[in-house]
Order: C-alpha cells, then sequence, then structure tokens
C-alpha cells in the first residue's frame, strides 16, 4: 500500500513539475550549503589529522608539562617546564625509546684568542637526547651537522654542537673546547664536535608544519650538549621541555601513555601524555564546532526551504480538494490521505536533499582545491557516507515534518464538503 | 428489512450563521436490486440525501439503516469501511482524478482497501473492459471523451463490488448519445448483478429506467411513482 501512496504522490509531483522544481530549488539550496560545509570541515580535519599521524606514526607519545594541552591550556600555551626521570621512564615496561630535551640558561666562556681575552656570557643550552635526532626525525625535522662535524652519540658526554651565529662569536671551530657553567661551581670544558647547520629553507621555520613546534629549533645562538650533560652541570632534570616516548611493538600506546603518565607523577613529575588519540580528538572537537557553527548557519537556509515546502503543499491542498473528497468517498481514511500527503511532500524534500547532497560534494570539492591552492596544501576531499546518509534521511524528515500540517489539514477535511468545493 | 431503510430522516447544517434544514423528516425504504430515481428541484435536499446514503454525512434526527447497520450509531472508522465496501460513487462531474490513468483510477478505491497489486490491475482492466473501454486503460482522464470519462467512473464505483451504486445526475454533463449507455448500463447492473441503483437525477428520460420515482420537495418526499 506504501508504494501505491507512492506512486500517487509521486504522479502528484511529477503533474506540478515547475512548481515542485521551484520548492525542490528551495530545498537543495540549503542542503548544499550544509553538506559543502560540513564536508570542507570533514576533509579539514582528515588533512590536519593526516599530518599529526604522519608525525606520530601509531607507537609514539609525548609528554608535556601538566596543563599545556588540551581544554585546559594556559593563555600562550607556551612550553612549560617539569622534572624527569629520564631513566626511570626508560625502565617503565613497554617503552622502547625516549628522549627527553632540557634547557637552561648558562656561563659559556669560548678559548682565549691570540690577545689573551676570550669571549663570555649567558646562553641558551640545551640538552637533548642522542636519540631525539635518530629515532624521532618526524618531530625534530632533519637535524645535520655541518660538514667536518657530527651530532651526538650514544656514550658522548663532554662534547657540545653549536648554533651558527654563537660558533661564530666564540670563534671556534670542530675541535676546540669552550667551557660551561652550570649551578654551583659545575662546570665542564666541552669539546666542539659538530657545528649545526641551519634548517633547511634558512631562518623560516614555518615549512617545518606540525613538527616545528617541536624541534630544537636551529637557534643559530643556542649551545646542545649532551642529555646527561646536562646532569653535570645542573643536577637531576626539572627543566624538561618534552619528552617524546615509543613504545615496544604490539603495546597498546594509549594504555602505555596512561601508565606512564601516572608512574612519573607519583614521583613528583608533573607531565601529561599526550598521544595520537588525544591530538586527534583535540582537533576533532575544534574542527567539528567550527563545522557545526558554519552548517548552523546554512541550516537557516534550510528553515527557509522547510517553509517553501510548506507553502506548496497548502497550496497543493487546497487544489486538490476535490480530489481529497473524491479519495474519501471511495474509501480512503485520513490516515491514507495523511500519508499520501506527507509521502508527497517528504519526496520533494528527499529530491532536494540529493540534488543539494551532489551539489554540495562537489562545491566541497571545488572549494578544497581552492583552499588548498591558496594555502599550498593537499586537503583532503571526503565523501562521508554517514554524512550523505544522514542528509537524505534529514532532507525527507523536513519535506515530511514541513508537510505535516497541510497534510493533517487535508485528512481532517469533511468528506461532503470536499466534495462540493469547486 | 429493506436493504435502505431511512425513517423521519432530518438534516440541519450550519452555513454561515443560519442554519439549514436540508432534510425535514424524510422517509425512504430502498429494496434490493431496485432502481429509484430521486427527483426535484434545487435545494430539496437530493444530494444531502445522497451523502447519507453513502455514509458521507450522518443524518441530525431520525433513524437510517444501511444493510441493518444503523448509520447513526457507527464511528467514523466504521462509516469509511461502509462507504469503501458497500457503496459505490458516480458523480456529474466524473471526479476522476486527473495525474492517474483510467486503469489507475479504477484501482483506486481497491488501493484503500488493501487488495493486492496484481488482483487490482485484474479487476480494474476487467471492469473497464465490461464499460468498453478495454483499449483505454492506460489513458489519461484528459485523454477520453465525457461519455468515456463517466464509464471510467463507473468502473471505479463498481470496484470493490459494492451492493448500492449512488449516481449523482450521472448524465448532466453528458448529451444524449454519450448519456444513454451510462443508463443503460446502469439498468444492466440492477438487472444481470442484482445491484441497488440510486439515481439522482433532473432528467426525465434518465428517470425513466427506473422501477420507481421518488420525488422531493422541501426535504420530504411528496410523491413515489413506480412499483409500491
Amino acid at each position: 500500500m506504501l508504494k501505491d501512496f507512492l506512486l500517487l504522490a509521486g504522479q502528484s509531483i511529477v503533474h506540478r513539475k515547475l512548481r515542485s522544481w521551484l520548492t525542490v530549488i528551495g530545498v537543495f539550496i540549503g542542503i548544499t550549503a550544509v553538506v559543502a560545509l560540513i564536508s570542507i570541515g570533514l576533509g579539514l580535519e582528515r588533512t590536519i589529522e593526516e599530518q599529526v599521524a604522519k608525525v606520530f606514526g601509531v607507537d609514539t607519545f609525548i609528554l608535556m608539562a601538566e596543563g599545556t594541552f588540551g581544554p585546559q591550556r594556559h593563555a600562550g600555551g607556551s612550553a612549560e617546564e617539569y622534572a624527569l626521570d629520564l631513566e626511570y621512564l626508560r625502565s617503565i615496561d613497554g617503552i622502547k625509546v625516549a628522549a627527553a630535551l632540557r634547557e637552561r640558561t648558562g656561563y659559556v666562556q669560548g678559548p682565549p684568542s691570540a690577545d689573551g681575552t676570550s669571549l663570555q656570557g649567558f646562553f641558551p643550552v640545551m640538552g637533548l637526547s642522542p636519540e631525539l635526532v635518530t629515532e624521532f626525525e618526524s618531530f625534530t625535522g632533519t637535524l645535520k651537522a655541518l660538514p667536518g662535524g657530527r651530532l651526538f652519540e650514544p656514550g658522548d658526554e663532554a662534547v657540545v654542537v653549536l648554533g651558527t651565529e654563537i660558533a661564530e662569536r666564540l670563534g671556534v671551530t670542530v675541535g676546540d673546547t669552550i667551557l660551561v657553567a652550570g649551578d654551583e661551581s659545575a662546570e665542564l670544558d666541552l669539546t666542539v664536535i659538530g657545528i649545526m647547520a641551519p634548517g633547511e629553507g634558512g631562518d623560516d621555520d614555518s615549512g617545518g608544519g606540525f613538527s616545528a613546534g617541536m624541534r630544537p629549533s636551529a637557534d643559530k645562538d643556542t649551545i646542545y650538549v649532551p642529555y646527561e650533560t646536562m646532569d653535570l652541570l645542573w643536577g637531576p632534570a626539572e627543566d624538561v621541555l618534552v619528552t617524546l616516548v615509543r613504545s615496544d611493538p604490539g603495546v597498546n600506546v594509549d594504555e602505555l601513555a596512561d601508565r606512564a603518565e601516572k608512574a612519573l607523577k607519583a614521583r613528583g613529575s608533573d607531565v601529561s601524555a599526550v598521544t595520537y588519540s588525544d591530538i586527534s580528538e583535540a582537533i576533532g572537537t575544534m574542527t567539528s564546532t567550527v563545522s557545526a557553527f558554519l552548517a548552523g548557519i546554512a541550516g537557516i537556509s534550510l528553515l527557509v526551504g522547510g517553509v517553501g515546502v510548506m507553502n506548496t503543499m497548502f497550496t497543493s491542498v487546497l487544489e486538490r480538494t476535490k480530489e481529497i473528497g473524491v479519495m474519501k468517498a471511495v474509501g480512503a481514511k485520513n490516515s491514507h490521505v495523511l500519508m499520501i500527503f506527507l509521502i508527497e511532500s517528504g519526496l520533494i524534500g528527499l529530491v532536494g536533499g540529493i540534488v543539494g547532497t551532489l551539489f554540495g560534494l562537489g562545491l566541497s570539492a571545488v572549494a578544497s582545491s581552492f583552499i588548498g591552492r591558496f594555502f599550498d596544501i593537499k586537503l583532503a576531499v571526503v565523501a562521508s557516507p554517514t554524512l550523505i546518509i544522514i542528509t537524505l534521511l534529514g532532507s525527507f524528515a523536513i519535506g515530511a515534518i514541513a508537510g505535516l500540517w497541510p497534510a493533517w489539514r487535508a485528512a481532517k477535511l469533511p468528506v461532503v464538503d470536499a466534495l462540493r468545493y469547486e | 428489512m429493506s436493504l435502505l431503510d431511512l425513517k423521519e430522516i432530518t438534516k440541519d447544517y450550519k452555513l454561515g450563521k443560519t442554519i439549514v434544514h436540508a432534510l425535514r423528516g424524510l422517509d425512504l425504504g430502498v429494496e434490493e436490486g431496485e432502481v429509484i430515481a430521486i427527483m426535484g428541484p434545487s435545494g430539496s435536499g437530493k444530494s444531502t440525501l445522497m451523502h447519507i446514503v453513502g455514509a458521507l454525512d450522518t443524518p441530525t434526527g431520525g433513524t437510517a439503516f444501511l444493510d441493518g447497520q444503523d448509520l447513526q450509531q457507527l464511528k467514523e472508522r466504521q462509516l469509511v469501511a461502509l462507504r469503501g465496501k458497500k457503496v459505490g460513487f458516480v458523480f456529474q462531474t466524473f471526479n476522476l482524478i486527473q495525474t492517474l490513468s483510467a486503469q489507475r483510477n479504477v484501482e483506486l478505491p481497491m488501493i484503500f482497501q488493501g487488495i493486492r497489486k496484481g488482483e487490482r490491475a485484474r479487476r480494474a482492466r476487467e471492469l473497464l473492459t465490461k464499460v468498453g473501454l478495454a483499449d483505454r486503460v492506460k489513458h489519461k482522464p484528459n485523454e477520453l471523451s465525457g461519455g468515456e470519462r463517466q464509464r471510467v467512473a463507473m468502473a471505479r464505483a463498481l470496484a470493490n463490488d459494492p451492493e448500492i451504486i449512488l449516481a449523482d445526475e450521472p448524465t448532466g454533463n453528458l448529451d444524449t448519445e454519450s448519456g444513454g449507455p451510462i443508463l443503460e448500463m446502469l439498468k444492466r447492473l440492477s438487472v444481470e448483478d442484482g445491484k441497488t441503483v440510486i439515481l439522482v437525477t433532473h432528467d426525465p428520460d434518465a428517470a425513466a429506467i427506473a422501477d420507481r420515482i421518488v420525488r422531493l420537495r422541501d426535504g420530504r418526499v411528496v410523491e413515489e411513482v413506480g412499483r409500491a
């Protein structure tokens, strides 16, 4: 019977081609806007996630100072320091590699020059785990020493790598020795083993994408020492900026991150572990909020389309008053009449939905390539089946809801009056 | 008991602020298989009578029994069932659904009774053949002549094999040439199939097919001519 009603409703729509199409246009503009905006939002989200995934892989997490990631992030979001026992972290079951980065400002003295004086001053000193360079290249970017030098290797201790600028100012080259002083009376003579090559693309960090914020950036006036050497100068680490951890194969990284975070907290480290799923969740929340906001605005046009459907249906009911009378005279129940009109308005909505979805997906593809070209990124084009199904069901529902009142009026028409109607 | 038994029927309805007394104590009995013609001037209550007999409307007062059922006591749902199965309407202006083919128009009453598609189509074609439109099943109403349209309407009235055919001025919009076969068909329905036919008409020629002519005036029966 439903099939017959569908046919009756469909025939009525086809019979009023022009008006039906105009109504459909009213619906599909709204649907197009909603679908396009949501699709672009999804594309953006996927693109960002792909970028993050490229950096993270599936087996890595970051330890950051508590409160620097997530919704309770401090204003400015600058990296805060935390205490860390890296050896203990490495001993936790399931961790394959852990590498950390800590920073201090230290007194530095260059070798005496010809006239007996030497350059001295306070400079940022950064302690790097050698593994940071060898194991976590996706975070740090490719760090290289200038020809003739090298970067840290495990076991290095009394060595130093210099930024290009500071090397020049101190007037040292590979093989020279500089003095670095830490807390109290701790001071070390360190042998220069390499000069850090400036980052690709010169000073400009923007090419680094996500990893830009992570890298012990090629700050040209920074002094790099092995992570363990920092202990000798400043004692146990209380100034760690970031720690990168990779799990053993097959370990659930989220579970491991939780475990590591708890264990470290118990030992007084104010850290929070951030895994790929935390980040993608945060990105998802952000992009879907934006998408929902935009789609909400587009939804207004959908509302207008719905009112259009209602108007058309009222006209249709009025025009077909006599027809309704006839249907009732030959045995149609009120519910039959209601159904026929609801299906009719629902179909108008559905056709609007189909056309709107097609246009919306097309529009989002065009917009994505345009945005992509503008910002020089490749934006993913997403045609989410869930979105399509929800849109189609939703557009049918919009039509049916808009038709509810007119259809109810049609169903309630007294048959005698309807038959008399001219 | 007669197929249709109306006693002291009154029907009032509001027209704006005035109350119209359309029927004022009408008595009428109709036997099964009978053809009766109802005649009378405009406003005499013919159409109101048709609506009550067709279960489209309920009387204000009096008793009305159709096939043993008290129309006053029936709920809307039962009235719907009654007009779907027991009564077939033929209107002066045909009242076919313009968007549907002849066959689909005939199928319409069967759709509302939930009859299966194959059965419906078979019966619709059979009825259209019976009214002489075997070659017009796929035509839309606007592709048919007036006489043909009324024949489609006849086929539609018979779709659910009703006991009573209510024909309201069935030849009112037709010339004699196309109206004649319609009247013949109505007569044959009574004679061959035992259907009861109630025919409202102004036309004495149309009334001539009736076994009995009932004249109305001011909502009452004023004269009955024919078989008592």
